[in-house]
């Protein structure tokens, strides 16, 4: 029955970086690119882990494998803004908001 | 070979259409395909730790997750102030 469920969740974790894959690869935009890169290590990572510790259960390589993927989990999304940053930089040439999209409060 | 091993195979597989893509395309389209590269062996790292039941393998997939982080954050910054 384990064997299943690490089948299952494997399967479901390389199906969800190959659309994330094709996401990158197929959108047209920079912005559009970075949903599909901060949803790589969200949800399939969590297969994944799910996966290795329904074989290692919380033994030292268990541990490791939750420390790897909440590492990508927790500081990913930080790397991620500073790209999104660097690319407000370079196609509009300010980080700022422009007048157009400045919210009423 | 274990369904771990395959995994890891299918996601290293994904690793070439990527770094096609980084070659081809802008510099800053080119650091969010590494980047995903990055996240990629990080997950085939884990996948071949469990396959091939090396434990001490784990610790390359925890360096892997850092530098991944590490390294996005630096071609943010070099691209965001010199493109």
């Amino acid at each position: 029955m384990t064997n299943v469920i690490v089948d299952i969740l494997l399967v479901l974790g390389v199906l969800g970086e190959v659309i994330c894959v094709a996401g990158v690869l197929v959108k047209r935009t920079t912005m559009d690119r970075l949903h599909f890169l901060g949803a790589s290590t969200t949800v399939p990572a969590f297969f994944f882990l799910a996966a290795v510790i329904c074989r290692e259960h919380v033994s030292a390589g268990g541990l490791q494998a939750i420390a790897a993927v909440a590492l990508l989990f927790l500081f990913f999304p930080v790397a991620l803004l500073a790209l999104g940053r660097a690319v407000r930089q370079i196609d509009l040439g300010d980080v700022r908001p422009r007048p157009e999209e400045r919210v009423e409060s | 070979m274990n369904a771990f091993v395959i995994a890891a195979t299918a996601l290293i597989v994904l690793i070439a259409p990527l770094l096609f893509f980084a070659a081809l395309t802008r510099p800053i389209d080119g650091a969010v395909a590494l980047s995903l590269v990055g996240t990629l062996a990080t997950l085939a790292t884990l996948c071949l730790a469990e396959g091939l039941h090396r434990s001490f393998s784990y610790t390359v997939a925890v360096v892997a997750a850092v530098m991944t982080v590490i390294s996005t954050l630096v071609f943010a910054r070099f691209l965001g102030r010199w493109l």
